[in-house]
């Protein structure tokens, strides 16, 4: 029993030793293909670390490359439809270094040759004062091949970066211009300087060529009618906030890159700052309907004919205006006193963070530097009133569109742009603004245009669905207002059931005119001579021929969008 | 086993420098076309710069003036008709459905 017992410890023992033998045998096993991929391994990180070394080195090159060709460099911009407004070209010029030169009497014979019209005198004196000139500017490719063809060592060659504007007035604020080391120094060219000498791809902008240059066509023809100091008009799209056209007149051309200095060729649709009168009132109404202080059918009785607020007077323009007025009759027969008693009820803190958050009250971050800031104000009750009405309150241009968006889009907060943005970028709109407001103002600024009493039937063309508020302010001089200079100015929406646009037109300075012939839209028949210098006679009218005109364009092409 | 890892490492470098190889072609390739585009997207520039200027609304209406004998009319938006195709007809409609006038 006890040899059995010893034998199966002998059997058990066995196997455990055959068991630890085996497994000796594998880790050598084991160890040997571990080293080979060690091995491999090793290999492959150096491989790789050389490839990614390579790799890099090639990536240092092509950045010291790239900022070389970027330092003579610049994008160019298109409009939305992908038209050049700029392009860059790459011009050459010819100088002469009069100290290299072997034989003077050849070189002038030779260059006459080439440029026969040159003034050869001048240029001998040049020759002779040793001092580098340049003989052309701009030279073309066919003298360019004849002067090398000389072989003159005297005679060098400079490439230089050109911006061609093909389009030449039409853009002139918008685009800027830029100096003779390729540095922007207005517009566009100025606000994304650094971004235009990096960038591949053109700029791509929102605006159109063809509805900028209809609308730049009625400014200068209105221009004229009107005697106007100079004019601006803004399209833009309600719901994005993107400048479909944005015109400034007077203009200049770009192409032949002036020093411009004349005040009056501000740019007005963002540069100029003015007290833009009743289209304010327009702002005071929807603060009114955004506090829920007012109802479009809020009665307001006994409204006075005159005001006396410290020094000031305020009385209405109209002298048949009715004692007692709904909301929506103050706004279209745009009464004074019934906007004071709005603004008043409002009191100053409603009104001043209502007019704050739909932008006209400080500076707007725009895409260009040229840009005004409306003038700062102390609140206080007399303030109150004149605001209320438009008065001793002033914006540009620029903002009064973003205003009137705002309040017309359904409340929603836009950024009026002038680069062309992604749609994913226009889709995380903020509500600022409460969603029945948009439907009572644009159902008033209809029947501005509509109605009767409204100041704005000029506008009312036949298939746009025209809304609006017309505006004219006296001009501020020393001590109060003047009567000669005045600004009128007309903000427009449509299609008003559902606007997709706004239009500000702005005439700085119009005068009444004897001639013009006004065709009138809601009746038949026409009436010749301006009556009365105002927003309703001027502004109105040039918005209503622009509309029609942009009209076909804005309904077909940009249906969907 | 041991010939399995041998065969598959082989396998492995052998297709490593096949593909490395072709890749090289490629880059090759694509350098070639990429300097071939270079001086096409120039040229696309300048001709596209000069058709624009050519058909810019300025030089159209320019033109206008000197070529036709009728002034340009402003269309009335009422009056554009849309044209729907059916299945055996085209429907014409007008491009305004409802005016609003009030």
């Amino acid at each position: 029993m006890n040899d059995k017992k010893n034998n199966v410890f002998l059997e058990g023992y066995e196997n455990e030793f055959s068991y630890k033998k085996s497994k000796t045998n594998l880790n050598i096993e084991f160890n040997r293909i571990a080293f080979i991929f060690f091995i491999f391994l090793v290999i492959s990180i150096i491989y790789s670390i050389q490839l990614l070394h390579i790799g890099s080195l090639k990536e240092a090159t092509n950045n010291i490359k790239s900022s070389i060709t970027k330092k003579n460099y610049r994008a160019d911009i298109i409009d939305r439809n992908g038209n050049y407004l700029v392009k860059t070209v790459s011009s050459i010029n010819i100088g002469i270094n009069p100290i290299e030169v072997i034989d003077k009497k050849k070189l002038l014979i030779n260059l006459q040759l080439i440029f026969p019209n040159k003034n050869y005198i001048e240029i001998s004196q040049k020759l002779e004062k040793n001092k580098y000139f340049y003989l052309e500017k701009k030279i073309t490719a066919d003298n360019y091949e004849k002067i090398m063809m000389l072989g003159d060592k005297s005679i060098k060659s400079e490439e230089k970066l050109t911006r061609i504007y093909p389009q030449k007035n039409l853009f002139s604020h918008i685009i800027g211009q830029i100096d003779d080391d390729n540095n922007g120094i207005s517009g566009l060219e100025k606000f994304f300087d650094s971004k235009l000498k990096q960038i591949n791809e053109p700029l791509k902008l929102t605006v159109d060529t063809d509805i900028q240059y209809l609308i730049r066509e009625e400014l200068i023809k209105f221009n004229s009618v009107f005697r106007s100091k100079g004019s601006t008009a803004i399209l833009m799209n309600v719901n994005n906030g993107e400048i479909i056209s944005m015109v400034s007149y007077p203009d200049f051309d770009l192409n032949k890159r002036e020093t411009v200095s004349d005040v009056n060729f501000i740019n007005r649709a963002t540069k100029g700052v003015y007290e833009l009168g009743s289209v304010f009132k327009t702002f005071t109404v929807a603060a009114g309907l955004e506090e829920g202080l007012i109802k479009k059918d809020t009665e307001f009785l006994n409204l006075k004919k005159k005001l006396k607020c410290g020094k000031n007077i305020i009385s209405e323009y109209d002298k048949k205006m009715p004692t007692n007025l709904t909301v929506e009759q103050i706004l279209i027969r745009s009464g004074n006193i019934g906007s004071v008693r709005i603004g008043q009820k409002l009191e100053i803190e409603k009104l001043k963070l209502f007019l704050e958050k739909i932008g006209v009250l400080s500076k707007i971050d725009f895409d260009i530097e040229e840009v005004g800031e409306p003038i700062p104000f102390k609140w206080g009750k007399c303030k109150l009133a004149t605001v209320s009405f438009g008065h001793g309150i002033t914006t540009t241009p620029l903002q009064l569109a973003k205003g009137y968006a705002i309040i017309t889009n359904g409340g929603f907060e836009i950024k009026p742009s002038l680069i062309k943005k992604t749609l994913e970028d226009n889709q995380n709109q903020k509500r600022i603004i409460k969603e029945g407001v948009s439907k009572d103002i644009n159902e008033i600024l209809r029947k501005i245009v509509t109605t009767k009493e409204g100041t704005a039937g000029l506008a009312n063309i036949k298939g746009y669905e025209v809304g609006g508020k017309t505006g004219t302010a006296e001009k501020t001089v020393v001590g109060g207002y003047t009567r000669k200079a005045k600004v009128n100015t007309f903000v427009s929406i449509f299609p008003t059931s559902k606007p997709k646009y706004v239009m500000v037109v702005l005439l700085d300075e119009p005068k009444t005119s004897e001639d013009y012939i006004y065709k009138f839209k809601n009746k038949n028949g026409s009436y010749k001579g301006t009556p009365f210098n105002t927003a309703g006679w001027t502004s109105v009218e040039v918005a209503g021929k622009i509309i029609q005109k942009i009209g076909p364009i804005l309904a077909t092409k940009y249906m969907e969008n | 086993m041991k010939k399995i890892v041998f065969a598959i490492i082989f396998v492995l470098i052998l297709a490593t420098s096949l593909v490395k190889n072709s890749t090289k072609e490629i880059e090759d390739k694509i350098f070639m076309v990429n300097e071939n585009i270079r001086p096409l997207t120039s040229e696309l520039g300048d001709v596209l710069l000069e058709y624009n200027y050519l058909s810019s609304p300025d030089k159209l209406t320019q033109y206008q003036t000197q070529y036709f004998e009728k002034d340009l009319i402003k269309i009335d938006i009422t009056k554009i008709k849309k044209l729907t195709e059916k299945k055996n007809y085209i429907k014409v409609s007008d491009f305004i459905e409802k005016i609003i006038d009030e």
